[in-house]
């Protein structure tokens, strides 16, 4: 090992960082789908030839650490010592270690001297994939064959020469093709922008000065997460959430049950009694339960241990096959957002007494997603989707924030104006959901109430929500955030109420009215201030009585 | 009144005040003499009474005598203030029935993606949810009215948000940007009604489409116009008083002036007011250099600002922030960066150096200011590094303490780390140079620009003395020095002239728009901006005017700013070109798919302010060289002698070889070796690299 001082340590760590954050600036810029550009649904990685993430630039934690997996798959049907310049590889198969299929993962090799001394990795959400529905992610797939095309782990490019058979194959399978290659291609100057770069680098400092910073800069996050794990009570933790139901069995919740075992600075999650895998979409492959709990340790360990694969050393998961969090194929999986929210969730939850300061009360954790589709009266097509937030948990020193994104997620919600230009759609009511709060002593945060009406034509509505069932709990003695409800108003008279998950037909005149989950409280309710009380009366987010 | 050959003739003085955290800046200028500078300590609680002093000073110095002040130009951070500090007006916000809660719902994100107890992000503060009412009234998506304005209820509501303690009120409606008929009429109500409360109304502020946007930045404007109305009024007053007769100018985010009682109405549009001086008195040293390109970095305690400059123009982005919250109002694209002079050097829990966001800022300041700070900062790294001169730092307001930088330099860092005092001060600037160089290729990278095509413009006190550092980490092979860089904004105050922009929602595909409908929908904002500009004395014949568009691809959401040209052929078809063109630049992709306009923007710009006519003679009588002292070169192990050069004796056509410290009483430059420095006619120092050095700042060996 070539000794590095402290100085060029550190030099070297911000260039890292900047040679990430440059492979996802032209990873965003460059790539055509709106998905991407707005939803910012796309992460860029530098990752060592020991599969290790050496930089991550990531917009959404649900790209945390999430190419991991995807690296290992690759260097094991690609040794390293095969791979060499012009070389680019492909993959998105859950089972192999992807995500869900419009996830699809880009690496190349970082050549230095004809050696390869790193990976850098692109992963973008592609707006189609194929399968039974546009947009790929069908609530209502039973099978992984539905949701899209499989690809395995793949040469795309080889010694420069582009695979044109797999690239007509795509071109054949999905519904935009002109899109999918825009973004692909995205991926492919953002993993060539890492590699010149980090070539640039081996150049200027010399390939072992930079072997060895990387492996400093490893073990030190190492030592730094096992620092403050080490700082949390030895023991074993355990919590339980659910899941509504799988958007098929609409009478049936599904348990998510962890056990988390602090002991001397490592962190194991065990999912043993956790549902079994389940027909509908929500089936979570191992990489997604890996990024709820990275995020989870990144949220109670000091933010400014700089993130790295040495932060995931101590993390151990138990992942039971053939189990929601870890299911066997063909199950589908396109809709584990939803899944690797509570999974988030319950491992904090699971520390929250332990850690009552760092940890609050459970969040509303729903991100509702509402889409609506029909034509316009000039007979024009249209369809708009909606992400919409919940309440978040109060903490030991403030009321939960209403309406806000939460854990592994963070997607905007649709303006009002935008909604109404883009579809014969009106929207009367979008505000906070007075008294849906848990109460404590720290009120947990609210929900909105959002109120649509159809004007004109046939509108499918699909709705997929969770908490309708189960609420957010408390903490300390906090009470538990409202439900989720939602129905359908019909002009015709008659009212429907939605369980969680629905595909249904909206007609002009009819209206949906949606109230999104609070978060829990945190304290006894007792315990509230008098000047915090009376800021509830006067602004009326708690309802008298 | 454009000026004229008979107008320089006379003894007409220009001032131009920029406020600072710290300081107040003051440049004064006339024909014939040398350009006077003053750095004022600035008065947080009333910052009029140090632009005041500011004119006291001037006059007893006999700066003013025998002449007339002809400008009176001003940088206010009183908007940004009230913001930061929370100590604007209690806005009571009117809204559509069904909406009072979208200001504190906004768009939902959180900024701090791995925190889990949230605070939130959402200005609701300008408007708490009780001084918030609702209104039947609507307007749909086509512009018409589907509910009639409930007057009576209007008026009731606002009633009660007044005798709540409301002292502003913002009224902001759906749709008003397509139809202001609505908000227009309760203004009137309300003004009528309750004179004495400033009313803001949406469609005035920003006709723009999606609500939470549009929302947030007409509760801004409510917050702070009793403030910034306040502020200049006495201003205007105490200006008077001293005999100042000119018409008060302020500086406007964008870059253009405003005269004070356009200011007034409009103040949302001030929050960078004091930084965008800056980069436009960068374009100003650019442009009078023959240089196009440029980056401009501002170095000051706790941020670097950068900011991009294209063929002589600043970049203008039509959406900004304050305080992390969204404000949509055209501004000059400036990025700061957690990095300055009073960035804190620290270890990490693996024993790591890191530098900064955190900042000693100005009070305690560096260890070195002998204020009671500690912590080792980057100023005490230079100072230990013999690159400042510990008697002549910020024009010598403040004596700085050697054994002090030394102290907490070697407790915070060397020791733990095993290194040299001299050691741990370069770690500490490499570290911070390694971070502004990430900091500067991201904000080029993220605009589709290359960094190596540009030349930099090294502003604040330490711009120059990281400059060299910066340029070689970045390919970059040209710096230019202004003449007073840590005046530079006070300076660029003098170098802009009077702006108004008018904007107005206009969404049509560009396939079926037809060129005589846009030429009469610009017709209708450029009449609004000339009658602005006739209210500066300007007349419209005289002003510049320029078209824009928000164009973006149909079902796209996010739209780039396309220049327009309606006097060519085919106005539409040179927009899609245009807007093909742009979007190949900045997202590195074209494809013929349909567009649409958003927005149309019309800015009038008055005539520029001839630069000629001020000596820029260097003061006589001083020598250049003064006392070499060793200094700790990067790459060098051990101090070496270096010049000490004096700024201010400097003459053009100079050249001086690094390495060598430059020294002037707002800043100091390090001259590196591999580097020249030129003076030029204008008296702005550039920085040439007339060799690699093979020893840059990164070279480990």
């Amino acid at each position: 090992m070539t000794h590095i001082d402290p100085v060029t340590l550190e030099v070297l760590r911000n260039k890292l960082d900047g040679i990430a954050n440059e492979m996802q600036s032209t990873l965003l810029r460059s790539s055509f789908s709106p998905i991407v550009k707005e939803g910012l649904d796309a992460s860029a990685c530098l990752f060592s030839t020991a599969s290790e993430t050496l930089a991550q630039s990531i917009s959404v934690p649900i790209h945390l650490a999430t190419l991991i997996p995807v690296i290992e798959t690759f260097l094991t049907r690609f040794p390293l010592a095969s791979l060499g310049p012009g070389d680019l590889l492909i993959m998105n198969d859950p089972y192999l270690g992807g995500t869900h299929l419009p996830d699809i993962a880009v690496a190349m090799p970082v050549m230095h001297r004809g050696k390869a001394i790193a990976l850098a990795a692109a992963m973008t959400h592609h707006q189609d994939v194929g399968g039974m529905a546009p947009g790929s992610v069908p609530t209502n797939a039973t099978e992984v064959f539905q949701e899209g095309v499989r690809i395995p782990p793949l040469k795309l490019r080889d010694g420069g020469v582009m695979n044109e058979t797999f690239i007509a194959m795509m071109r054949q399978n999905v519904r935009m093709p002109d899109a999918f290659m825009g973004d692909l291609n995205a991926q492919i100057a953002a993993c060539t922008v890492g590699a010149r770069r980090l070539d640039e680098v081996a150049e200027k400092f010399g390939p072992e000065l930079l072997q060895s910073a990387f492996s400093e800069l490893l073990d030190r996050s190492e030592q730094m997460t096992r620092a403050a794990l080490r700082a949390i009570p030895d023991g074993q933790y355990s919590y339980t959430d659910y899941l509504d139901n799988d958007g098929i069995e609409l009478d049936r919740s599904i348990l998510i049950k962890v056990m988390v075992q602090v002991r001397d600075g490592e962190l194991t999650c065990s999912f043993e009694g956790t549902a079994d895998q389940v027909r509908g979409p929500f089936n979570c492959v191992p990489s997604g339960t890996a990024a709820a709990a990275l995020f989870a340790v990144r949220a109670i360990t000091d933010p400014e241990i700089p993130t790295n694969g040495g932060c995931f050393r101590p993390v151990h998961l138990i992942l039971p096959e053939g189990s929601l969090v870890n299911p066997k194929p063909p199950a589908p999986v396109n809709s584990r957002t939803a899944t690797i929210k509570r999974i988030t969730g319950c491992i904090l939850g699971a520390l929250k007494d332990v850690l009552p300061t760092r940890i609050p009360a459970d969040s509303g954790g729903e991100l509702l997603i509402l889409s609506f589709g029909g034509q316009r009266q000039d007979g024009s097509t249209f369809v708009v989707g909606d992400l919409i937030a919940s309440g978040s948990g109060a903490s030991s020193d403030c009321d939960g924030v209403d309406m806000i994104e939460t854990d592994a997620t963070n997607c905007m919600n649709l303006p009002v104006e935008a909604l109404e230009l883009d579809a014969p759609i009106r929207v009367h009511h979008f505000g906070l959901s007075q008294g849906s709060g848990g109460a404590g002593q720290f009120r947990g945060g609210l929900g909105c109430r959002r109120e649509y009406e159809i004007l004109a034509g046939e509108v499918t509505l699909t709705y997929r929500g969770e908490r309708h069932n189960h609420p957010a709990k408390g903490s300390q003695g906090g009470e538990p955030g409202a439900l989720a409800s939602a129905r359908i108003l019909r002009v015709a008279g008659g009212q429907e109420v939605i369980l969680s998950k629905q595909v249904t037909t909206l007609y002009p005149g009819d209206r949906l009215c949606i109230e999104t989950a609070g978060g829990g409280g945190y304290g006894a309710p007792a315990q509230r201030s008098i000047e915090a009380r009376s800021d509830d009366l006067a602004s009326g987010k708690v309802t008298a009585g | 009144m454009p000026p004229s050959a008979t107008f320089w003739a006379d003894m007409s003085i220009e001032i131009g005040v920029d406020i600072g955290g710290t300081f107040t800046d003051v440049v004064c200028r006339r024909p014939g003499q040398p350009t006077q500078i003053l750095k004022l300590p600035t008065t947080r609680d009333d910052p009029g009474q140090a632009v005041l002093a500011a004119v006291r000073r001037l006059d007893e110095m006999g700066a003013l005598q025998g002449g007339q002040v002809s400008r009176f130009v001003h940088g206010t951070t009183v908007a940004t203030n009230a913001v930061l500090q929370r100590q604007g007006a209690r806005v009571g916000l009117l809204t559509t029935e069904g909406f009072r809660d979208v200001l504190e719902i906004g768009r939902q994100l959180r900024r701090a993606l791995y925190e889990v107890c949230l605070h939130p992000e959402t200005p609701g503060f300008l408007a708490p949810r009780a001084f918030r009412g609702e209104v039947a009234e609507r307007i749909d998506a086509q512009g018409a009215v589907i509910t009639p304005l409930d007057e009576a209820a209007l008026v009731r509501t606002a009633d009660e948000l007044v005798a709540l303690g409301a002292q502003a009120i913002a009224i902001v409606f759906l749709f008003a940007f397509l139809n202001p008929v609505h908000e227009r009429r309760a203004a009137a109500l309300l003004r009528q009604r309750h004179p004495d409360i400033a009313v803001s109304i949406s469609s005035e502020v920003d006709p723009a489409f999606r609500e939470y946007e549009r929302t947030a930045v007409t509760a801004f404007d409510a917050y702070i116009k009793p403030i910034v109305d306040g502020y200049l009024d006495r201003l205007q007053g105490g200006l008077a008083q001293a005999g100042v007769a000119a018409p008060l100018q302020i500086m406007q985010s964008r870059g253009g002036l405003a005269g004070a009682a356009v200011a007034r109405e409009r103040p949302v549009r001030l929050f960078l007011s004091g930084p965008a001086a800056g980069v436009m008195g960068a374009c100003n040293i650019g442009a009078r250099n023959g240089v196009d390109n440029l980056i401009s970095i501002d170095i000051g305690g706790t941020t670097c600002d950068i900011a991009l400059i294209e063929q002589g123009a600043p970049t203008i982005r039509t959406e900004g922030a304050i305080d992390g919250y969204p404000v949509r109002v055209s501004m000059i694209d400036i990025n700061p960066i957690g990095a300055g002079g009073g960035s804190i050097a620290w270890l990490d829990g693996a024993g790591g150096l890191r530098v900064g966001p955190r900042s000693a800022g100005s009070e305690p300041g560096p260890a070195c200011y002998g204020r009671g700070g500690t912590a080792a900062t980057v100023t005490d790294a230079s100072l230990l590094l013999g690159y400042l001169d510990p008697g002549y730092f910020a024009a010598g307001s403040v004596a700085l303490q050697k054994d002090l930088a030394r102290a907490a330099i070697g407790n915070g860092v060397a020791k733990p780390l095993a290194l040299t005092e001299a050691e741990a001060a370069q770690g500490i600037h490499r570290v911070l140079n390694s971070q502004m160089a990430e900091g500067i290729r991201a904000v080029s990278v993220r605009q589709g620009h290359d960094p190596r095509g540009f030349s930099l413009v090294a502003l604040g006190g330490a711009g120059p003395l990281h400059a060299i550092a910066l340029a070689e980490e970045l390919g970059i092979r040209r710096i230019l020095v202004p003449p007073h860089p840590g005046v530079l904004s006070a300076q660029g105050l003098l170098d802009a002239t009077v702006e108004h922009e008018v904007t107005m929602a206009f969404g049509h595909a560009l396939a079926t728009l037809a060129a005589t409908d846009l030429a009469q929908a610009y017709q209708g904002i450029d009449n609004r901006a000339r009658s602005l500009m006739a209210r500066e004395d300007l007349q419209a014949e005289t002003c510049t005017v320029r078209h824009y568009a928000d164009v973006c691809f149909v079902g796209q959401s996010h739209h780039l700013d396309v220049p327009v040209d309606l006097a060519g052929p085919d106005p539409i078809g040179a927009i899609y070109q245009t807007f093909l063109d742009t979007h190949d630049r900045i997202n590195g992709h074209r494809f013929e798919a349909p567009a649409r306009i958003v927005n149309l923007r019309t800015v009038h710009r008055a005539p520029e302010w001839p630069a000629s006519g001020y000596s820029v003679q260097p003061a006589a009588g001083i020598k250049i060289e003064k006392a070499p002292r060793a200094v700790h070169l990067p790459g060098h192990d051990k101090a070496i002698e270096v010049a000490v050069l004096d700024r201010a004796a400097m003459t053009p056509g100079q050249t001086f070889l690094g390495p060598a410290i430059i020294e002037q009483a707002d800043a100091t430059t390090l001259l590196t070796s591999g580097w020249s420095a030129l003076v030029a006619p204008s008296l702005t120092l550039i920085l040439d690299q007339v060799r690699s050095t093979g020893l840059d700042e990164d070279d480990p060996h």
